[in-house]
């Protein structure tokens, strides 16, 4: 639920409900005044009637007045009671109004009598709509007045909130920008924004931190295992071997070529991460794919890999050297994951290239593919191939996508 | 030849030195920046290696260096800096080629070879090797003056094999240097084998001498003074 919404449902609740109380007691006092009025007009009236009744010792005329009615009538001796009441009011024939009426007595030359002076209340009781239909007017202008000022208030108020989410949400680690500073004169939000600048800074610093430690671990194992290679390259000039200790010295190279091809990786994916490849070249696809694969003609011949493609013209504008190591990542999957006498698809568009693969029958797991050194059980490569892809991949905004449809595992680069 | 070696880490140093150290070859080498500067100033080379971090300053200053003496010394930068800004400032300034560390051995004497290649024999693009000549700018192979037909890769290991005459060449360092470095492709090095079958094949129908001997599985050796 938005803050906007929860902040109106509950203003206005609280509104509604406090007017309907204030209306209600309103209303309750103005009956209340408006009644005590009529009572005391009818005490006047009383009033005048023993007044006349005192000087001439008899009950006054009865006399049609326009909005008071008094009548007189015999009783026991002290049956009545003096009170004020609610009665109707006659007004003609048939037809009755609210009216308010007083009972009362007086004893005239020994006779007992019951006055009833009723008051129409037609006039207070239009007095008591036309408060309340005022009220109610006021109590919903000033709901709409609230929902509109709530939502410009609000909307104005929580700008900041909004820029600094927006700068949030923006926010890339990878990425050298800063989360910029919102101007606003809250307080808590000058706090949100420092608090976020602060967090963000603290986590760039740190992955800056780790990213310098995998760059400069990688830089440090460069030159031992460019020793190494040196002395096995030194070595293996002395000669006169013994055919254990020629097959140790093969598995020694290998070890050392995996292990200098997997620092390589290593740094690569360091430099892409930061940014740090952006030379920018017209790049013909289709050259560099045909190219390639004359390059790599003997490793498909090893395999006896069959190779179709169907290659239209793409220029793409990237760096050769990145791009030349996507398209070899993805090529050297595609041959390494596939079975003697497999074949490859490699299909490039306008819009897209889809390199398909025979290989095993189960699909890869499409979330696991792209993390750094996962690896099927069955492969020999660094497992930073397909990472350093993707990282290639969205260094130059494409998508590399993967799907299986038996009997082809498909990788998709979509430009 | 002449070589200067300016490479701070006494083991690659040293292998390089050993390497490099056959009949009618000196090598010298340097340490330091300054000892590097020193020896500059005072001799000329062939071709110099070049490691671009040294202690007590920056090897691209002594290329600077070099370039503004005009000194035609051939020089190839050997760095563990695999960036491609480095490459080009190296290259820019007149390095020779740019070669990153870890490298096999066989391959930096490859490139030095190409590179005094160039230097020596300008205009001059004939490699020969007994009874083998190589045009380098045609790209063709011929025995006795018979043209024979080389493939693309075959040439090339030619041309690797005749830079690094006498030594053992690993077969690691052959799939390096005919797929690049990119190749990952494990222990399979059955496609190497079906090239050098081929190399010795057409050498040898030729009339040429069977110059390439396997080495103890571990790889091949181009024989022959």
């Amino acid at each position: 639920m938005k803050l906007l919404t929860l902040y109106n449902r509950v203003n206005i609740i609280t509104t509604v409900i406090v007017m309907l109380i204030t209306g209600i007691i309103y209303y309750q006092a103005i009956s209340w005044i408006l009644n005590d009025q009529n009572d005391k007009a009818l005490k006047v009236e009383e009033d005048e009637v023993f007044d006349y009744v005192n000087l001439n010792k008899q009950l006054p005329q009865v006399f049609e007045s326009k909005d008071q009615q008094i009548s007189f009538t015999e009783a026991a001796p002290n049956s009545i009671k003096r009170e004020f009441i609610n009665t109707d009011y006659k007004k003609e024939k048939n037809e009755y109004e609210s009216g308010r009426g007083l009972i009362s007595s007086v004893t005239v030359n020994g006779k007992y009598y019951k006055i009833l002076i009723v008051e129409s209340k037609v006039e207070t009781e239009d007095l008591i709509q036309i408060i309340f239909g005022i009220t109610i007017g006021v109590i919903l202008f000033l709901l709409l007045v609230l929902l509109i000022a709530n939502r410009l208030i609000l909307n104005r108020l929580w700008q900041p909130f909004y820029a600094i989410l927006k700068e949030i949400k923006l926010f890339n680690i990878t990425d050298n920008r800063e989360i910029a500073q919102t101007t606003t004169s809250i307080d808590e939000f000058v706090e949100l924004n420092q608090a976020a600048t602060a967090m963000t800074g603290r986590a760039r610093h740190d992955y800056k931190d780790l990213k310098t430690f995998t760059e400069n671990a990688s830089h440090e194992l460069l030159t031992p295992i460019a020793v190494i290679n040196s002395k096995l390259d030194t070595l293996i000039q002395t000669e006169n071997f013994s055919d254990r200790q020629s097959k140790i010295l093969t598995d020694l190279y290998s070890a050392v070529a995996r292990l200098s091809r997997l620092n390589q990786s290593l740094l690569l994916l360091v430099k892409i991460e930061n940014r740090l490849l952006t030379d920018q070249h017209s790049i013909n696809l289709r050259l560099l794919i045909e190219e390639m694969l004359i390059q790599l003609e003997d490793i498909f011949n090893d395999k006896k890999i069959t190779i179709t493609t169907g290659l239209t013209d793409k220029e793409i504008l990237a760096s050769p050297y990145l791009i030349e190591i996507l398209l070899n990542n993805l090529i050297i999957n595609a041959v390494r994951h596939n079975y003697n006498g497999g074949n490859i698809n490699i299909q490039l568009t306008a819009e897209s290239l889809v390199i398909a693969n025979t290989g095993a029958t189960v699909a890869l797991p499409d979330d696991k593919i792209y993390t750094r050194f996962h690896k099927s059980s069955s492969s020999d490569g660094s497992g930073l191939g397909l990472t350093i892809s993707k990282q290639i991949c969205e260094n130059f905004g494409f998508a590399l996508n993967y799907k299986y449809q038996s009997p082809h595992h498909y990788f998709t680069v979509k430009f | 030849m002449k070589l200067l070696i300016i490479e701070d880490e006494e083991g690659l140093r040293e292998s390089i030195e050993e390497y490099f150290n056959e009949a009618g070859n000196i090598c010298e080498t340097a340490a330091t920046y300054p000892a590097a500067i020193t020896k500059i100033e005072m001799y000329r080379y062939d071709c110099i290696l070049l490691d671009i971090t040294l202690p007590g300053g920056n090897g691209i200053n002594i290329l600077k260096r070099l370039k503004s003496n005009n000194h035609t010394d051939g020089v190839l930068i050997i760095s563990a800096k695999n960036s491609l800004d480095d490459r080009l400032e190296g290259l820019d300034l007149g390095a020779d080629d740019y070669l990153v560390k870890p490298f096999h051995l066989s391959e930096l004497k490859a490139r030095v070879s190409a590179i005094i290649r160039r230097k020596m024999y300008n205009g001059n693009n004939l490699l020969v090797f007994n009874e083998i000549s190589i045009d380098l700018q045609a790209k063709t192979v011929s025995v006795h003056n018979k043209s024979l037909k080389f493939t693309r890769k075959e040439l090339a290991l030619l041309i690797y094999f005749i830079a690094n005459k006498g030594k053992v060449v690993s077969k690691n360092a052959i799939a390096e240097h005919l797929w690049g470095d990119g190749i990952d492709l494990a222990d399979n090095f059955d496609f190497i084998y079906s090239h050098i079958k081929n190399i010795r094949k057409k050498l040898v129908e030729a009339g040429a001498n069977d110059y390439i001997q396997a080495a103890y599985g571990m790889g091949y050796k181009f024989t022959g003074q």
